[in-house]
């Protein structure tokens, strides 16, 4: 008989096997039947998670993101133009927007809260903080829960000397009540602690999963804007099949295949690792997409971040890539990649060894003997690492990072390894990511060269990232070819991808100081107007700026050369574009030389550097993943009696070509706008300190040469 | 049988059928059952995308509109350096999209692209004619250079236009059968490379956020050239001088001309101050 039941068992297990791996996300789940749960402080979990505890603190999504000074700034400088749009509405405000037809309708939810959107302002509402803090805008419909108010007033109504970094609503005292600097973006007043929202993107966040949401996503794909749906009780969503119950019962570890078939997905980062950006009518000016759920027509958008598409209709998600299985964004963004051993793969013409994917340590998901109901004892399993490695590292030094979010914050730079040999340090961790994203060949390049004659270089790139590279903010995230030709003797021929120690008196810096990750690249030269106080408030540019106050090609214009004139000069710029197209009668925010405003009187195309001003982007820029490009230089060599001007007899044979791909951090004249927008002389007529020159020089970290190539070239007598 | 024993065998079938009904909910592939049309195929709105997308990721077969030839035409001429067939799909693709047969239009006033349609015929393009009159300017100037116009026409504001018509006059003036028509030309080529300068001039504000007393070094550098065989010695001085100054925090592409440069700018300062001593004698 028990023989019986056990083949019983064993048999409704084989059956259930296969429904688990097939299991597809569903869409807009119903409600967990377990027993509310408010969110908790990651500190809940780590008595008995405390490896991911440790490694969840140390990443950029959590805790440093919503402190940063660049996404305060960010957020701070769409406000400054929109007259407080992106700050959150809740369910008890009276504000109101005016629907397409002209009717007035309530504006009380938000991007997080909406259920689905009618009106472009309620993707607005909220839109930063709605996917980098986004389940504590539906905590925040509680007055009493509420870190981050309401505006008083929007649009013309809007009071920017008053307003203040998100961040500065992160704080509390010992007791747990909110404090606040005294002025608007101040130091964190002494004795307080990083507040439940400082937190960012919690345990809770994605563990409290219940689903994509459709109606709530643009497309209904549950992609973008953090389209999910969260339980908010003790049902807890983990990657494993049969979860150990828990200890007290402090949360149910949830059996709910589709849920955990969705945590342990690409989907999953789907929904939060798109980002589109809401726009009136017409929407973005070259391309046509709009909500297409019912009742979401007037609802437009233009793609910030498309990572997640690029990774969905990309050959990581197919079994058609070098490793001949899906390859997930947990494969390498929470695997022990890139230190678990390599591989070597044939892409094109290149052979490429690079990093294994899909590698996990083996551990306990939970400390034995603290976690588990009855101590029910644990079993070493395939575990995740929760340090979602990436590109950024802090705009922040320790001190500051310790001073709001608690002493015990790791140091980006701490030395030393963990438990698989990874070094601790997420500055490291993000320089080796990086130096698995991307190869680069010189094969092709023309053998010999004439003098006063063009010789062509062939420079072949290929990404082996998920997505494009770089991806992301993928407007202000840069990768570039940095190449070189010399003559024997290292005479310098040839030069794309430099930079210049210069000054930047915008920013106070009078003279060149010696450091290079503060310069920008030498294809643009522009400034951005940080715009003014002014009493009343207006909202648009012409008193908040965003509009490019020098915009000029420079000598290594690669980017508008390459792309719009075909030509083969230039830099080799992976950085997608961020546009504003002005239309004829608008001021581009700059003078002729007579000191006219320059207006268009056509549809004019200017780069902007900034995502709340821009309103249409491309985003096919960066290097597609697994598909070599080749970008060629033209060179032309000097002449002999140009030499001989010089007082050079030759140069000396052969010529070497050297090349390498560089990350930039992001772009200093990006960073320079947000320090003067934000800054005293910014729209709200004091300082926010978020960014400065100090911290521009202090803190940017560019990584060079992620990947290189060389080639030596004959001269032709 | 053991009450433990049946109360996982019930509780594992509760979740099996819970799981068959979630499944059975679910039609839903994510970026599949809805993103379904090509997400990399940006549709017209109210301008086309003035961009290269990957050819492979359009998924087309056979261009069948101004803009899927101009795609492919960039295909043709980036990646596959076939300038020819590049030259064919840019032809084809003005063809579909020009002014003179009403099959684009100039835009003029916002109203028209904030009208929130679709503008009929579409705007006139500018990225096919950049890159079809840049492959035409060595063999068919004129062209190239009614080209360039049209982007003009379309964007006065575009960085780049005026110094490409520039460049074309050189080339026209280096290549002349008759010189005559040399001075002339060179002249026409001053006139555009003034009109690049003129769309990013050096105001007080730039040189106060900026420090630079000079910018778009290689504009001056063709003009410093030209004036070199003009035989204008005092005007190549004057933007090779300003060459200097735009390359002083921004270094070139080329950075041997620098030195150059310099060594042009010694040698008629040197020039200057031997013919000073016989001026004072005289």
């Amino acid at each position: 008989m028990y023989r019986l039941v056990r083949f019983g068992i064993l048999f409704l297990f084989a059956l259930a096997v296969p429904t688990l791996v097939g299991q597809t996300p569903v869409g807009n789940p119903t409600e967990s039947p377990f027993k509310d749960q408010d969110y908790q402080r990651p500190e809940k979990c780590l008595p008995c998670h405390q490896r991911q505890y440790d490694e969840l603190r140390s990443s950029v999504k959590s805790g440093y993101r919503n402190v940063s000074p660049l996404f305060n700034a960010l957020e701070v400088a769409g406000n400054l133009l929109n007259g407080g749009l992106l700050r959150p509405v809740y369910s008890d405000s009276v504000k109101t927007t005016t629907a397409a037809d002209g009717s007035i309708i309530p504006l009380n939810t938000n991007l997080f809260t909406t259920p689905a959107f009618v009106n472009v302002n309620q993707v607005r509402a909220g839109f930063c903080i709605g996917c980098h803090n986004g389940p504590f805008l539906r905590r925040a419909d509680d007055p009493t829960k509420r870190e981050v108010p309401e505006l008083a007033g929007v649009g013309a109504n809007f009071l920017p000397e008053q307003f203040r970094p998100l961040r500065d609503y992160h704080l509390v005292d010992v007791t747990g009540k909110q404090v606040i600097p005294p002025e608007p973006g101040g130091d964190p007043p002494p004795g307080s602690l990083p507040s439940l929202g400082a937190a960012g993107v919690t345990c809770d966040v994605c563990h409290n999963l219940a689903g994509a949401d459709l109606t709530r996503s643009l497309l209904a794909d549950g992609f973008a804007n953090n389209t999910l749906a969260f339980n908010h009780t003790i049902e807890k969503v983990g990657p494993f099949a049969f979860p150990v119950a828990v200890k007290g019962n402090f949360h149910v570890s949830s059996n709910d295949q589709s849920k955990i078939a969705l945590l342990r997905s690409g989907a999953f980062c789907n929904s939060c690792h798109d980002v589109r950006v809401p726009l009136a009518a017409p929407g973005d000016f070259q391309r046509l997409e709009r909500d297409i759920n019912p009742g979401g027509q007037n609802v437009l958008y233009y793609r910030l971040e498309n990572l997640s598409t690029e990774w969905q209709i990309g050959a990581y998600n197919s079994t058609t890539n070098p490793f001949g299985k899906v390859v997930r964004c947990q494969d390498c963004h929470m695997s022990t990649f890139p230190y678990a051993g390599n591989s070597s793969y044939q892409v094109g013409d290149l052979k490429i060894t690079s990093p294994t994917p899909g590698i996990f340590a083996e551990n306990f998901a939970a400390v034995p003997g603290v976690a588990t109901d009855e101590n029910f004892p644990l079993q070493k399993r395939k575990v995740v690492s929760h340090y979602f490695t990436g590109i950024d590292v802090p705009l922040l030094s320790t001190d500051e990072l310790k001073a709001r979010l608690g002493s015990d914050y790791p140091d980006a730079y701490q030395p030393g390894v963990d438990e698989y040999g990874a070094p601790k340090a997420l500055a490291s961790r993000r320089e080796d990511l990086l130096r698995a994203a991307a190869r680069i060949s010189l094969d092709n390049t023309d053998k010999t060269a004439k003098l006063g004659e063009t010789f062509t270089v062939r420079a072949e790139c290929v990404s082996l990232t998920g997505h494009r590279f770089p991806a992301g903010f993928s407007q202000e995230r840069s990768a570039y070819i940095q190449l070189s030709v010399t003559d024997d003797s290292g005479f310098l021929l040839y030069q794309s991808g430099y930079v210049v120690d210069k000054p930047h008196p915008e920013t106070g810096e009078l003279a060149p100081d010696g450091n290079l990750d503060d310069e920008e690249l030498e294809h643009l030269h522009a400034v951005v107007d940080p715009g003014r106080h002014t009493v009343p408030y207006a909202t648009g540019q012409a008193t908040n700026g965003h509009t490019n106050q020098v915009f000029e090609a420079g000598p290594d214009d690669g980017p508008e050369e390459r792309l719009f004139f075909g030509r083969s000069e230039g830099l080799v710029l992976f950085r997608n574009e961020i546009t504003r197209i002005y239309l004829p009668g608008q001021g581009v925010g700059r003078s002729d030389a007579n000191a006219n405003p320059i207006i268009a009187t056509k549809p004019h195309y200017e780069e902007t550097f900034s995502a709340g001003f821009a309103n249409t982007v491309d985003n096919f820029r960066s290097l597609q993943p697994l598909v070599p490009r080749t970008f060629r230089y033209d060179i032309k060599l000097p002449t002999k009696q140009q030499l001989a001007e010089m007082g050079i007899d030759s140069i000396k044979a052969p010529l070497h070509v050297h090349a390498q791909i560089n990350f930039e951090h992001f772009p200093p004249l990006f960073l320079r706008f947000l320090a003067r927008t934000t800054g005293p002389d910014g729209p709200t007529g004091h300082d926010l300190k978020l960014v400065s020159e100090k911290r521009i020089d202090d803190l940017l970290k560019n990584v060079r040469s992620i990947t290189s190539a060389d080639f030596t070239v004959n001269i032709q007598e | 049988m053991p009450r433990r024993i049946r109360i996982a065998i019930v509780s594992f079938a509760a979740w099996v059928w819970v799981t068959g009904v979630a499944q059975g909910q679910s039609g839903y592939v994510p970026g599949v059952t809805f993103q379904k049309d090509n997400p990399n195929y940006p549709p017209r709105n109210p301008f086309y995308f003035e961009g290269r997308v990957d050819w492979n990721l359009l998924k087309i077969d056979q261009p069948s509109n101004a803009w899927e030839f101009e795609q492919r035409g960039m295909h043709k001429q980036d990646d596959l350096e076939d300038n020819a067939g590049a030259i064919a799909d840019y032809r084809q693709a003005i063809a579909m999209n020009n002014l003179d047969n009403g099959t684009c239009q100039l835009v003029t006033t916002a109203a028209q692209a904030n009208s929130g349609a679709q503008l009929t015929p579409p705007p006139c393009m500018f990225t096919v004619r950049l890159r079809l009159a840049v492959l035409l300017s060595g063999a068919e100037s004129d062209q190239a250079i009614a080209l360039y116009n049209q982007v003009l026409a379309i964007d006065p504001l575009r960085l780049g236009v005026h110094a490409s018509i520039a460049e074309v006059y050189v080339h026209e003036a280096e290549t002349a059968l008759n010189a005559g028509d040399i001075p002339g030309l060179y002249a026409q080529a001053i006139g555009e490379f003034k009109a690049e300068l003129a769309l990013s001039p050096v105001t007080a504000l730039q040189v106060q956020l900026t420090g630079d007393e000079a910018n778009n070094a290689h504009v001056h550098w063709a003009l410093a050239e030209i004036y070199e065989k003009l035989s204008q010695p005092a005007d190549e001085m004057r933007e090779l001088d300003l060459y200097l100054k735009a390359t002083k925090y921004h270094s070139d592409t080329y950075p041997w001309r620098i030195r150059l440069a310099q060594k042009k700018m010694e040698k008629a300062q040197a020039v200057e101050e031997a013919a000073k001593p016989a001026q004072d004698n005289n």
